[in-house]
Parts: C-alpha cells; sequence; structure tokens
C-alpha cells in the first residue's frame, strides 16, 4: 500500500492506496506519530481491503485526534471498505464523508 | 447498482429451489479477529458478479466467539456450520464442501490471503467460459505469474524435500498444493470430500492424489497471496505430519480405501 501524505492549514490528509492490512499499519502509524495531526482526512478510495489491525490503527488515529480536539474522518469508500465498516458497526464510530455509491449517509 | 447487489443478497434468502451458482467456504478456528473484515470483502465482491451465491463458515470448534460473531452478522445467505470440537482445518472444509449446495464450490482461508478478487480466474476454468473446461480449479503460489508476498509458514515448510516427496511419492503434479483457495464442480466436492480421510492440513495432498486417481483435470491458476499474521501453525509438527500422512496415503491406496 503507498500512502501520501497531503497537508492543509488545518488539517492532515492521507491517501492511501492498496491493501491496508498488518502489514501496512507501520507506515500509517508512523506518520501520524511524526505529525500528530489534530485533523486527519483519510482518503479511502483506492483502498482494495482493510483487516482488523488496519481497522484498530484507524480507531487508535480516532482516539488520539480526539483526544487532541480533533477527529478523523474517512473519506471516499469504496464498497467492499464501506461493507467492512457496517459488518463491524465501526461506521457509527466514525466520521464518514462523500460515501461512494450512496445517497442516504448521514 | 452494485450495493443493492449486496443488500438483496443480505437480507433475502435464497431458498431452497434455487441452486447457488457458488459456495464460499470458509474454514474457520478461532477467527474472531480476523474473519469479519473477510466476510466483507467476499460479500461485496461476489454479490458484484452478479449470480446467486451462499457463504458457509465452517467453524472447527472454535474457542473464541467466532461463530456468535458471524452469526450476529445476520447475513441471510450465510450458514455457519458449527462443530463441538476442534478436528483440523481438513475437517472444516469436507463439512463446509459437503454441506454447500453451490454448482461451483470455494474454499477460502478466513485471512483473505488470496483476495477474493482471484476468484474470477479460476471460475473461468471450471464454468465452461474458457476452454478447456476444468473439474478443479487450485490456488497458485508458484505457478508462472503468482504474487506471493511474506511467504506463508506452511508455505515454507514445503518449499524443501517435502515437496519433492509429494511430486515423487505421491506423483501429484501441482507445484503448490498447499494454497487455502480451491475452486471445485459440485460433482467433484461431493465425490473427493466424501471420500477424504484426512483431517488435518495434509488433506489438501489427499484430495489431490484423489483428484488425480478419478480423472479429474487440475487447473493451476496464479493467484496473489499476502500472508496475514497470525497463523496457529506450528511448522515442526505439521511437517512431521505431512510425511506420516503421505504414507497413510499410498497405504489406503493399496488397500482399496479409495477405490471408486
Ligand atoms: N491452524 C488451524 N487452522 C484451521 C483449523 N481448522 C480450520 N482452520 C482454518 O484454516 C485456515 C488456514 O489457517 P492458518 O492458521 O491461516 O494456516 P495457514 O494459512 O495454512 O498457515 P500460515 O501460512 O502459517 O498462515 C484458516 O481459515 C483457519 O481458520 C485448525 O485446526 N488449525
Ligand atoms: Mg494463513
Amino acid at each position: 500500500m503507498t500512502v501520501i501524505e497531503e497537508f492543509h492549514p488545518d488539517y492532515l490528509t492521507l491517501h492511501l492506496d492498496g491493501r491496508f492490512d498488518a502489514h501496512e499499519t507501520p507506515q500509517v502509524r508512523q506518520s501520524l506519530a511524526t505529525h500528530t495531526p489534530k485533523n486527519v482526512h483519510i482518503n479511502l478510495e483506492k483502498v482494495t481491503f482493510l483487516d482488523s489491525a488496519a481497522l484498530a490503527t484507524l480507531v487508535q488515529a480516532m482516539k488520539n485526534c480526539r483526544e487532541r480536539g480533533g477527529d478523523v474522518v474517512l473519506c471516499n469508500m469504496p464498497q467492499p471498505v464501506r461493507i467492512i465498516f457496517e459488518l463491524t458497526r465501526l461506521d457509527k464510530a466514525f466520521k464518514i464523508i462523500n460515501t461512494v455509491h450512496d445517497a442516504t449517509q448521514h | 447498482m452494485a450495493y443493492t447487489n449486496y443488500q438483496h443478497w443480505k437480507t433475502t434468502p435464497l431458498g431452497d429451489t434455487i441452486v447457488p451458482h457458488l459456495s464460499v467456504i470458509i474454514p474457520a478456528y478461532n477467527e474472531a479477529e480476523r474473519i469479519v473484515p473477510s466476510i466483507g470483502a467476499i460479500a461485496s465482491y461476489i454479490c458484484d458478479l452478479g449470480f446467486d451465491w451462499e457463504l458457509i463458515i465452517a467453524d472447527d470448534g472454535s474457542k473464541d466467539n467466532t461463530v456468535a460473531l458471524v452469526e450476529e452478522l445476520g447475513l441471510a445467505n450465510a450458514r455457519v456450520l458449527r462443530a463441538a470440537k476442534n478436528g483440523g482445518k481438513g475437517s472444516a472444509v469436507k463439512r463446509g464442501m459437503l454441506a454447500a449446495r453451490g454448482r461451483y464450490r470455494l474454499f477460502a482461508d478466513a485471512d483473505n490471503s488470496t483476495p477474493i478478487e482471484e476468484v474470477s480466474k479460476l471460475l473461468a476454468k471450471v464454468d465452461g467460459s474458457q476452454a478447456p473446461r476444468y473439474d478443479i480449479a487450485i490456488g497458485s503460489r508458484a505457478a508462472e505469474g503468482a504474487q506471493e508476498s511474506n511467504k506463508s509458514l506452511l508455505r515454507r515448510i514445503f518449499s524443501g524435500g517435502l515437496r519433492m516427496m509429494v511430486k515423487y511419492v505421491l506423483g501429484i503434479n501441482v507445484r503448490d498444493t498447499q494454497c487455502g483457495f480451491k475452486l471445485y464442480t459440485a460433482e467433484a466436492a461431493q465425490r473427493l470430500h466424501h471420500a477424504q480421510t484426512m483431517m488435518g492440513f495434509s488433506f489438501d495432498l489427499e484430495v489431490l492424489y484423489l483428484a488425480a486417481k478419478y480423472g479429474y483435470t487440475i487447473a493451476e491458476v496464479p493467484v496473489s497471496w499476502i500472508d496475514a499474521p497470525g497463523s496457529k501453525v506450528n511448522p515442526t509438527k505439521e511437517a512431521k505430519r505431512f510425511i506420516k500422512d503421505m504414507a497413510a496415503i499410498k497405504r489406503n491406496d493399496w488397500r482399496g480405501a479409495y477405490a471408486s
């Protein structure tokens, strides 16, 4: 998986591309530990699969950001990613925007 | 459009009169941590293919909450086959394959090590859309064009002498016998898994041995494989077991245990 960091005045965007699994979580964790952003947007548009280690990494990132008074926002979820979030019920925990294939999402 | 396929599959049971085009069987032993994302990926991809299909979770006496976790997902076309005690991967695959109703039957490891997208390559080998038509298509990490990241334990066990034995002792002409991603026609699945006697990881060897004996054709299809951490395999124990089981397969055959 590739991770591209994009810096904005008040948030950091991570563009992820590929399979987000236990082999890839260190680079995401490291990026977040280096920049300690208050707000993070994670662009999942090109993510093909997330495993439980990836989900745990995102949950931890959300906790860290919320402690800093910010949040993690998940963007552009493709269908498999969306279904994985629904089945694990993590869709209820995260702020999700621009979900692909969807008009009804909050 | 695509998401509505999934929603329909999730909420509307196929019913007994419809023969699913595909059954996906996931053998599962203590997979509470890994299995739900894999189910999500599988459901998303297969629903998009647009045919009727069923998902079978063949529990293998899990001591964690794998069974409850999967049942709580409330998927209308998923079934959990619960086992009272741990019988080995072979026992789980056997129960799943024999309970399945699909025209084609895939088993796939719970960790999505072979991404589910690869099933399309396997299906093309057995469903008549590509000539020649095979009875069995098996994922292979050794075939030309395969991509493998993070070699799995069982693969490493098999890279040396054991693989030579498979070839020269059992006469199995397949380069990667152990890939947890194999597709059979209903007929082959019924016959082979009915005859299967090995319940551990060596069931793959036995089933491939029987496939050759019964005259089924096998396509070895290069697939990508990303091994997930969290394997519960003890390599030394399994290597010994493989050697013992290879001898047992020969013995069974001499004794006529596999006679058709
Ligand atoms: N280890 C193990 N797996 C089982 C058993 N019964 C069913 N399984 C399932 O068989 C599949 C393969 O298990 P893994 O532990 O990943 O074994 P593997 O991938 O062959 O070996 P590794 O390459 O070491 O990961 C998984 O879906 C397991 O849940 C069992 O008794 N032991
Ligand atoms: Mg594995």
